[in-house]
Formats: C-alpha cells, structure tokens, sequence
C-alpha cells in the first residue's frame, strides 16, 4: 500500500522558457504527511504535477516505490497518485455528487459494489453523504471542493496530493480536512499538500518543504522550518512564520509552530517569563 | 486579359498598402492558409474542367486541358486578392478602435462588449480547457490510449467547459451590472478614432464606386470579370 | 486618523436593512428569513457565519443587485443613503452601493487593456463627461494606492492586484456604502492583507459604509467596527466586533475566533498562570497589530 517517493535532481522548463524547476530533490517515505509552501511561481505546483506525470521532467527524474515514471501514461499513474486540483469547477461535469465521485474509480476498473461502496465511503468522508444525489452545482463552492476532494478519495490512491485544500472553507470545513488528512495517513497512505496557510500546515502536516524559484530552500518538521533561525529565509520567500511562531519566540517558549505546543511550553514552565 | 483585371488590380491594391504600412510578413499566415484551397481549385479545374479539348498532357485516366487550368490560375488569383485584402484589414484595423469606433457610431454597447469580450476570452477559455484536460487526467480520463477510450473523454472535457462558461455568464452579469452597464446613458468615448476629410473622401469614392460597377456590370454595359 | 463621519449629516452613506427576507427567483426557502442591521458612515460592519447562513446573499441584498439584477422576492426593506432599493434601477442602485465577489477574474469586464481604462469603464456607462471620469478613475486608484498599476494589463495581475482594481472599478461610481463578499477568500496572505487595509482606508478616507462577509475572523477584528454573526438566514449575535468574536457560542457556529480569543481560552483551560497569560496576550497584541497599533479612526 504505502508508496515511497523518490525525486531526484528534477528541472523543468516550460515550451516558452520558463525554469520553473532548478533541480529538486526530494525524498517521501511512505505514510507521511507533507505539505509544500511557497510563492505563486515558487515551483510547487509544477512538482507535484511531476508525481503523477502530467508533467515530464526536462532532466532528472521521478521514482514511485523505485519504479520510474517516465514511460507510464498519467491514466496509469492515477492508480498510485491522486491529485485534488484547486479549482473543483474545472472538474465537475456529473448530475448527481455519486456519479461525479464514481468517475475517478470507474475509471481505474472498479465496478458494481465495490465501486459502491468506495463512492459511499468518500462520500461520508467529505460529509457530502446526504447530498449524494444532488447537483453538484446546486451546493454551495466550499461543499464542491469538498465534492471534488471526494472524488479522489474514492480512487483510494497511497499517494493524495492536495492543491490549496483550505481556500474558501469555513472552520468546519477546514476541520473535516485536517481529520480526513488524519485518516489517511493512519491508513498508510502519503498526503501532500500544497498550502499558503502555515497555520495550517504547522497543524496537520509532519514535514513542511519551502521552496522559492524553483528550489527547495527549507525542509523539516515544523517546529524547525518556522523556528527564528529560519525567518529570514522564511523572509526571502515573502512567507511569514505562523503568528503563535513568533509570539514562543518573543515569549522565550522555544519553538512554538501551533496553538498547542504554545500552550503546552506556557504550561510546563514553572516560573514567569522574565 | 478578361479574367485576370479584376484579381490583378486588388493584388496590386494589397501589395501597395502591404508595403506601406510594412505588414507583409505578418501577411504569410494568410497566405499559407489559401494554400490548400488553391491546390485544389488548381487540380479540380486543370483535370476535371468540362468541355474543354485542349489538352496539354495526360495523367492516367485524367486529361490536363489548357482551358481548365487558365480558369484554375483565375479562380486561384481571386481567392488569393480575396483573401489577402481581408487580411490587411484585419492587419491595420486594431479590434480595439473598430469596435470604439462602431459604439461612436451608434452600435449598442450590449453588441460591441459581447465581441470586445468574446475576443479577450479566447485566451482565458484555452487556459482553462488545459486546467480541465489536468483536472480529468488525474482521474484517470486516458487521454493517451486508443481512439474509442478518447471518445468517452468528450463528456468528461466539455462538461466542466460549458458549466463554467455558463456560471461565469451569470457571476459577469451581475459584475457588469455592478458597474452600471444597463444605464441608459450613451457611453463616453474615451478613444476618439482620428478622422480626416481625405479618408472620408476615400471612403465615399471607394464604396460608390464599388456600387456603380456592381450596377453597371449587372446591367450588362461592363463585362464582369 | 480623523472619521470625518462626525461631519457628515446622518442621510448618505448609511446602510439599513428592516426586517429583510429574501428568496431566490425559484427557490423554495428564505436564504435571509428576517435580518435587520445599520452601517454607519464610515464605519465597518463584518458578517461571520458558516458557509450556507446566507453571508453572501447578505451582500447581495444590501448592494440591491438582489432583486434587482438577480431576480428573487425581497421583503422588507433596504435603504442606501436614506433610499429605498424597491424602486430603482439596476445601474442606479450600483452608484449608491458597490459590490465586490470572492473571484477577482469574473468582475474584471475583460474588455479593457489597461487598468485605467477599467476603473473607466463603471463611470463611462454612465455617460459621465471626460474630464469627470478622469478625475474618478485617478481618485479611486489613489484611494486604494495602486496608482502605479494604472497601466498594467488586468488579466496580468495578481489575485490581490486584481481584487483592487475590482474594487476601484466599483468606488469609480462613487457609491456611499460597499458590500464585500468574502474579498479575501482566494488570496494569498499578501493580497488579504492588501485588501484589508484598502478597506481600513475607505471606511477612513472616504466615509463609506461597509459590509464585510468573511471567514478570516483575525482580517476582521482589525478592520471592522461592528459585527453580526448569521445562521440559517438569520441575525444571531451583534454587537461590537471584540464582543461578537469573543462569544463562545461562535465555535458553535462554525466560526473560528480570532488568534487573540483562542489562545485566551487555551491558556485559561491548560490552567497557565494569569500572569504568564496576560503577558503572552500582550505580546500577541504587538505582534499582531502591523506596524504596531494601528489607529481604529
């Protein structure tokens, strides 16, 4: 099930010349949870769209559990890789929240009750359950992103990739995302993810990459890639650490990339802060 | 000479306002486009031409005749004269100052913005077709594979295609009329289109005169080419 | 910061909903069952709630454009500067209030090449002479400081860049009060910010009254005055924005509290010291407030 992910020394360039890749490496074990930050031309959708082949590298290339992907259609790298694009409207097409989500399985050769109960079980996972025979375009943009979410769970890829999963959801929404990424990891499976939003990552995701024109710059734990050492870096790829981040710091609790580790470093000590 | 004045003096008309305002090489994709249909007309008419007993050579079955290849080269000059003086009115009018200087005139602005925009949407649609066809690969659509499996992929590329047109119809509406679009108030220009007495006078000239050979060649007082 | 609201007789610029209910043109149920609210001059309103409660019908209904462009059944009543919005126009209830959406490239006309023509293109509907567009377009880009985008092609533009030129296109018609439906939603933590102190600076600078329906509660405890939270249609807490994001049913709601009120209730629950907790929400005041404390005007 668990796939490991090997990237090594990739560069792209776009048709018109663009270097959007200077040479990347870049190595997922699998099971882990990984979110990717950075800015807009920073190079982060461009890898993850090397992972399941819809883009090739210009040099270097892209292991999946020690098996190149070089020579295998996307379609076939969809079997190991799911991808949740940004936009859910560039993907929605079916009449019913069911049929969108059996598109993707139906697709890797799943039928009858299998397929069934794969769709049921997305479905439940977004919450959309109730909604399964309803018009995609009837529910709300937060609900269809969440549709278009459910559509690639329901593949039950070991690899899941998220695009900018937060945007536009309500704290209830962002909650049901951080508990799906939970489960799929515990089942195993790798989550990527792309983000702008640290706090975030620093609290769903065990590793954080940052990259800046096409590179990555920082690679760790959270705890570490938002800690002072790191702001300047951070600086240069105009990101800003986490605001709890900044306050452990300027209250001498160490690093601090959530609520909750602010809270247990406040709690553990002692005496006042001098 | 009959066949040939009428293509000949719009070809020299391009070629004239070709070199003045330098746009010839901007002229070769149009060029190149009339080939296709030039190489047929060229074969069809020299092989196929009815009637025609002045044969210049053989090919098989087929007899090149020199009567259907001299109505080949006419038919093939005017497509040519045509197709080149669409493309120097398209090359020297900027669509910008056309469609202001249409909406001047008095075409409703409801017309002159559905093609100001349509024209601008073209690049956007693209980039969005290329966000589908991602979109839809990743969930494993084989854009790769036979024929028949990319004929199931139509519903799967133009759904989401049309969909988002059709919401993007609605959220610009009312975007536009945010932006007061529906006021009854004629539009302000803010691009005044230079207009000079000669090329009024060019104008005039040239579309009655246009007029007046139509008409006298209907009447039969000119041959028409 | 000096509000010159204080200045301005009370008609204008306010914004008034009474006892509102709104259906969409085939929708069965009230997307808004009974709302009433009052944005003064100068002065921002924020709107919290779930997704689905309405927030951004809310928007809609304020700047008149439901029913007006919309369609749908409006009950009650919306007032602009004093005025009804049953009985206008489309185009006339546009110049009395603006409207800004989540998605920068929709609101863009797609017709102009440069910004500056599209900031025109509001005042040149309404047949306005040249040199007045002039002066609107050159006073809502400096009012939003993004004069040196004037230029620039808007289709080129960043999310944040192109949610101001939305903006200025909107204020070019010079409306009194502003609607803005989740303005930062597909942003980048630049382009929220940006968008958050243009609106910081419209409140301030030129009087309007402005509604905000967002999601990012830390965005709204530093540019809004007041706030309600909505659920199901309906108005179920207001007051100032301290006191709406500090109510502990919000959680309930849906509603994430802002970074300030979490961390309170965290300290205070993992029994930290009061001291210690006083200090940390101190330092989180300094840290949080850009450029230090910023003057509410």
């Amino acid at each position: 099930m668990s796939i490991r992910v090997d990237v090594e020394g990739v560069a792209f360039t776009y048709p018109g010349g663009t270097e959007a890749l200077a040479g990347v490496d870049l190595v997922i074990p699998p099971g882990r949870r990984i979110a990717i930050v950075g800015q807009n031309g920073s190079g982060k959708s461009t890898l993850v769209r090397h992972l399941n082949g819809l883009l090739r590298p210009t040099a270097g290339r892209v292991l999946l559990d020690g098996a190149d992907t070089a020579g295998r259609h996307v379609a076939d790298l969809a079997r190991t890789v799911g991808l949740v694009f940004q936009n859910p409207d560039r993907q929605l097409f079916s009449g019913s929240a069911r049929a969108e989500v059996a598109f993707g399985p139906r697709n890797l050769g799943r039928r009858g009750t299998d397929l069934e109960a794969a769709v049921d079980r997305a479905l439940v996972a977004v919450g959309l359950h109730g909604a399964a025979w309803t018009n995609p375009y009837d529910l709300g943009f937060s609900r269809r992103k969440l549709l278009a979410l459910a559509s690639i769970l329901a593949m039950e890829t070991p690899i899941v990739i998220l695009d900018e999963p937060t945007t536009g959801q309500d704290a209830g929404g962002v909650a049901r995302i951080q508990s799906i990424v939970a489960k799929l990891a515990a089942d195993g499976r790798t989550v990527v993810a792309i983000s702008h939003d640290l706090r975030f990552v620093a609290e769903t995701f065990e590793r954080v990459v940052v990259m800046r024109a096409g590179r990555i710059v920082l690679d760790g734990a959270p705890a570490q890639v938002f800690d002072a050492p790191n702001w300047e870096t951070l600086a240069s790829t105009y990101l800003e650490p986490p605001l709890v981040a900044r306050l452990g710091r300027a209250l001498g609790a160490g690093s601090t990339p959530t609520e909750t580790a602010l809270v247990e470093a406040l709690h553990a000590r002692r005496r006042p802060v001098p | 000479m009959r066949g040939w004045t009428g293509p000949l003096v719009v070809l020299a008309i391009v070629v004239v306002t070709a070199t003045v305002t330098r746009i010839g090489r901007a002229m070769r994709p149009f060029v190149l486009a009339t080939i296709p249909l030039i190489a047929s007309i060229l074969l069809v008419n020299t092989f196929l031409y009815p009637g025609a007993e002045d044969v210049l050579f053989r090919l098989g079955p087929l007899a090149a005749t020199g009567t259907g290849l001299t109505e080949a080269l006419q038919a093939g000059l005017r497509v040519v004269a045509f197709a080149l003086s669409v493309a120097v009115f398209s090359l020297t009018t900027p669509t910008d100052d056309l469609l202001a200087d249409l909406e001047r005139r008095g075409v409703g602005r409801r017309g002159v913005f559905v093609v100001g925009s349509a024209i601008r949407t073209i690049p956007r649609m693209a980039e969005r077709a290329g966000e589908i066809v991602e979109a839809q690969r990743a969930r494993g659509l084989d854009t790769e594979g036979s024929w028949l499996r990319r004929i199931r992929g139509i519903l799967p590329l133009a759904g989401p295609m049309i969909l988002g047109a059709v919401t993007d119809v609605e959220e610009r509406t009312v975007a536009l009329e945010a932006r007061a679009f529906s006021a009854p108030a004629r539009r302000t220009v803010i691009r005044p289109i230079p207009d000079s007495p000669p090329e009024r006078a060019v104008r005039w000239i040239a579309g009655l005169g246009a007029v007046t050979l139509v008409v006298l060649g209907i009447a039969g007082v000119l041959r028409l080419p | 910061m000096t509000n010159t609201a204080a200045d301005r007789p009370l008609e204008g610029g306010l914004l008034t909903l009474a006892g509102v209910r709104y259906q969409y043109a085939g929708a069965s149920d009230w997307a808004l069952d009974g709302v009433d609210l009052s944005v003064e001059a100068g002065r921002v309103l924020a709107v919290v709630g779930p997704n689905d409660a309405g927030k951004s019908t809310l928007a809609l209904v304020a700047s008149g454009l439901a029913p007006l462009a919309v369609g749908g059944r409006l009950e009650g009543s919306v007032l602009l500067g004093g005025h009804e919005t049953r009985g206008l126009a489309a185009h006339e209830a546009a110049q009395r209030c603006g409207i800004l959406f989540q998605n920068p490239s929709t609101q863009l006309s797609g017709t102009a090449h440069t910004v500056w023509e599209e900031v025109a293109f509001g005042p040149r509907n309404v047949g306005l002479g040249l040199a007045e567009i002039v002066e609107r377009v050159e006073g809502s880009l400096a009012a939003l400081r993004i004069e040196h985008l004037a230029p620039r092609d808007p289709a080129r533009l960043s999310g944040g860049q192109a949610q101001l030129v939305a903006l200025a296109s909107v204020l070019a018609l010079r409306p009194r009060c502003l609607a803005l439906d989740e303005p930062t939603s597909q942003l980048d933590p630049e382009g929220t910010r940006l968008v958050g102190e243009a609106i910081r600076r419209l409140a301030g600078d030129l009087g309007s009254a402005i509604l905000v329906t967002e999601h990012k509660t830390a965005l709204l405890e530093r540019v809004a005055d007041t706030a309600i939270a909505l659920r199901d249609g309906t108005v179920v807490a207001r007051g100032t924005v301290r006191e709406v994001l500090d109510d502990p049913e919000l959680v309930g709601l849906g509603v994430d509290p802002p970074p300030a009120v979490r961390l309170r209730r965290a300290l205070a629950a993992a029994g930290v010291p009061a001291d210690v907790r006083g200090r940390a929400l101190a330092a989180l005041t300094t840290l949080d407030a850009p450029g230090g404390a910023e003057a509410r005007g």
